[in-house]
């Protein structure tokens, strides 16, 4: 393996690796890097691979079916309009889980008060924040306010492609575990990506190993499923990743049962030697 | 159970992996071992960091095909409105793109279209070769070379050594699929090349003195033996002739497949890709030459295909027909292929066919426009027939029927 052993052993431990030791990792050979990622992951947290199964407001084919977390992605231009899609999409989720937004949205909008524009849409009927993007929003008080308000961001995630090395983004998301260690999904690919200019399959790859090794406090390093495919998401298990967000609800089987979205990523995740665990939304 | 450390001393050591050894190596040992075995072969031979790729373009002259392999959505029976065939003026333009971005070559390949006699194929390649001296003919698989050595009822030698003198210099490896007629048969391939002609053609070409690829489709119907097998056959051939320059691995695209729709088989997975390429590496000992085959893996796990034994990103292509029939649609230009090579942390260098560097990417010295998007062989509802197919004797009754009508007016 060439990688710093010393530094290595330190991951292994689970002890909390300095920026330069991050840095030191982001340098190494790809290989090292994912091997040592994905010896953490199945040691501290085993081989399972959690995945959830979404539909999102404005998809008429999705089928909101038991254990299906329902999603609402674009915010409103008003907090009423806001709290209205919430209500809607209450009454279609049912008893299901009902997630939405972006917190660093909700902050730009600078409808009212932080906490009321929270309690609104907690009472409105959503259950979640679907995601706080740190490099947009790393206010601890913004997620502790998402808490209390009843509706905890479900996962730091990043929203612009990051150059160089990931270690400011890991260390900004450990300050925040730290201080809210409910905080238990983080997702460090980014939800944007240029056309002309896309982050490179290293890049991906590297980012989710130091995501790993950097947070040994945090369970779930997420990839987005239905974003990077089922190629890209399948190698990111074996640097550490252990869980896949945005898994289609649609079991189109007229190209047969085992082309199915919901065989189709078992398939992937047993491919990869681990074990496939749906997540039910709670 | 296989001893990894002694096979890892054998393989860093240049030793060779029998069948059984291969076998289980691909079955069962980890993915991050054969990456590392394959990444430590490609370093040895390739130890000044390259990674080459060719700017040329991926041109199918004609759709119309009679071979009906049922993996594949690119092709159209005789007579079928949307068949093609590519005029010589077409080509032509095409060639003048390829060159303005740098190009060295076409890649030339088509349907086995029983209305293109061997004349017709001569005709076109000299004329490239009189417009173009120095622009190279990478073309005709081997079963496009046994086809047109069927219709012309000429041995494929002859048919090898007609299309040299009129400008052919090379010979892509396709169509070799899974090199076991088991499987051929399976795909509905076996009619248009077994196993044995297959390599028969590049055993051919090779003793000509041309240099051919080679390739695998693998993820339809065969055994992981049976891919085995298709590497094995490749390296004893490679023995015999030396005449292979470069492998390339690709996964079977299943979208509007007849062999997709029947089976409901999925496209292989990446991890399987990896694996798949690396141990290639280490089978393909004297296989000089590993692809990328970023086209139907996407460009991020085309550039991860560089820790797993790839030393090189393939073609630039500009323009692409046939996997993008079976559902995969990804582009890397020039620019996107050289960001993704340094970033990986090698050297980029432009190559010809024979793999000899031409130099460094035409894009730093040239003003290239970026090309976000492949080009296809023609704009969707052109159904234009070349005057000059009209001088070529057709076969099929359509074509027949076709070239007995008068050319239409471009003002009808």
């Amino acid at each position: 393996m060439n990688i710093n052993l010393a530094i290595a052993e330190r991951a292994r431990a689970g002890q909390l690796l300095t920026a330069a030791e991050l840095d030191e990792l982001w340098a190494s050979d790809v290989l090292s890097l994912g091997m040592l990622a994905e010896e953490v992951r199945r040691t501290r947290f085993g081989s399972d691979v959690t995945y959830t199964r979404v539909v999102e407001t404005g998809n008429p084919s999705g089928a909101v079916g038991t254990g299906v977390e329902l999603r609402i992605g674009a915010l409103p231009a008003s907090l009423d309009e806001a709290a209205g899609v919430v209500v809607a999409a209450r009454r279609l989720a049912g008893t299901q889980l009902l997630t939405g937004f972006s917190l660093a949205d909700i902050i730009d909008r600078h409808w009212a008060d932080l906490n009321e524009v929270l309690r609104r849409l907690q009472r409105a009927g959503l259950n979640a924040i679907a995601e706080a993007p740190v490099d947009r929003i790393a206010d601890i008080a913004a997620l502790k306010a998402a808490h209390d308000a009843g509706v905890p961001v479900r996962c730091l995630s990043l929203q612009r492609p990051v150059d160089g090395t990931r270690t400011g983004y890991v260390m900004t998301v450990r300050s925040l575990v730290q201080a809210l260690p409910s905080l238990q999904t983080v997702a460090p690919l980014p939800r944007e990506q240029s056309v002309a200019v896309p982050t490179t399959g290293y890049d991906d790859v590297k980012s989710v190993a130091l995501a790993r090794l950097g947070l040994p406090m945090v369970k779930n390093i997420q990839v987005d499923w239905t974003q990077y495919g089922p190629k890209l998401a399948q190698v990111a298990l074996t640097f550490g990743a252990n869980d896949l967000d945005r898994v289609s609800t649609i079991d189109d089987e007229s190209l047969g049962r085992r082309r199915t979205a919901i065989e189709d990523v078992r398939r992937n995740i047993a491919a990869a030697g681990f074990i496939p665990v749906e997540s039910i939304p709670s | 159970m296989i001893d990894l450390e002694a096979i890892e001393t054998r393989i860093l050591h240049g030793g060779r992996l029998d069948a059984g050894e291969a076998l289980e190596l691909y079955r069962i040992a980890p993915t991050y071992w054969l990456g590392r075995m394959a990444d430590a072969v490609r370093a040895r031979k390739h130890p000044d960091g390259l990674v080459t790729y060719i700017i040329d373009r991926n041109v199918n002259y004609t759709n119309v095909c009679v071979a009906r392999c049922n993996f594949c959505a690119f092709y159209r029976e005789v007579g079928h409105r949307d068949g093609y065939v590519l005029g010589f003026e077409e080509i032509f333009r095409k060639i003048e793109e390829t060159r303005a971005l740098g190009g060295v070559q076409l890649l030339l390949q088509g349907g086995h279209n029983p209305d293109l006699p061997l004349q017709w194929y001569e005709d076109l390649f000299r004329a490239i070769k009189q417009k173009f001296p120095d622009f190279k003919l990478h073309a005709l698989s081997p079963p496009e070379v046994i086809h047109i050595s069927r219709t012309s009822t000429l041995s494929p030698p002859e048919v090898i050594r007609r299309l040299v003198d009129a400008g052919l210099d090379s010979i892509p490896g396709g169509g070799a699929e899974i090199l076991v007629d088991r499987v051929r048969k399976l795909l509905n391939c076996c009619n248009k090349a077994t196993a044995d002609e297959w390599l028969g053609v590049m055993r051919h070409a090779h003793q000509a003195g041309l240099r051919t690829t080679a390739t695998m489709m693998y993820g339809t119907v065969e055994t992981d033996e049976e891919r085995l097998e298709h590497m094995l056959r490749l390296r004893a051939l490679q023995d015999e002739t030396g005449g292979f320059t470069a492998f390339i691995t690709w996964s079977f695209q299943p979208d509007h497949t007849e062999l997709g729709a029947a089976h409901g088989i999925s496209e292989a997975s990446g991890i399987e890709y990896l694996r798949t390429l690396a141990i290639a590496r280490l089978v393909l000992d004297n296989f000089d030459n590993l692809q990328a085959s970023w086209v139907t893996q996407g460009g991020k796990l085309g550039q991860l295909s560089l820790a797993f034994g790839a030393n090189d990103m393939g073609s630039v292509m500009i323009e692409e027909n046939v996997v993008r029939a079976a559902g995969a649609s990804y582009c890397m230009d020039e620019v996107e292929i050289v960001r993704n090579v340094e970033d990986a942390g090698f050297v980029a260098k432009r190559r010809n066919m024979h793999y000899d560097v031409l130099g460094d990417p035409f894009f730093r010295e040239h003003d290239v426009a970026r090309m976000l998007e492949l080009s296809t062989a023609r704009e969707a509802g052109d159904t234009s027939v070349p005057a000059e197919l009209m001088h070529y004797p057709a076969r099929s009754a359509a074509g027949k029927k076709q070239r007995a009508r008068p050319p239409a007016s471009p003002m009808a």
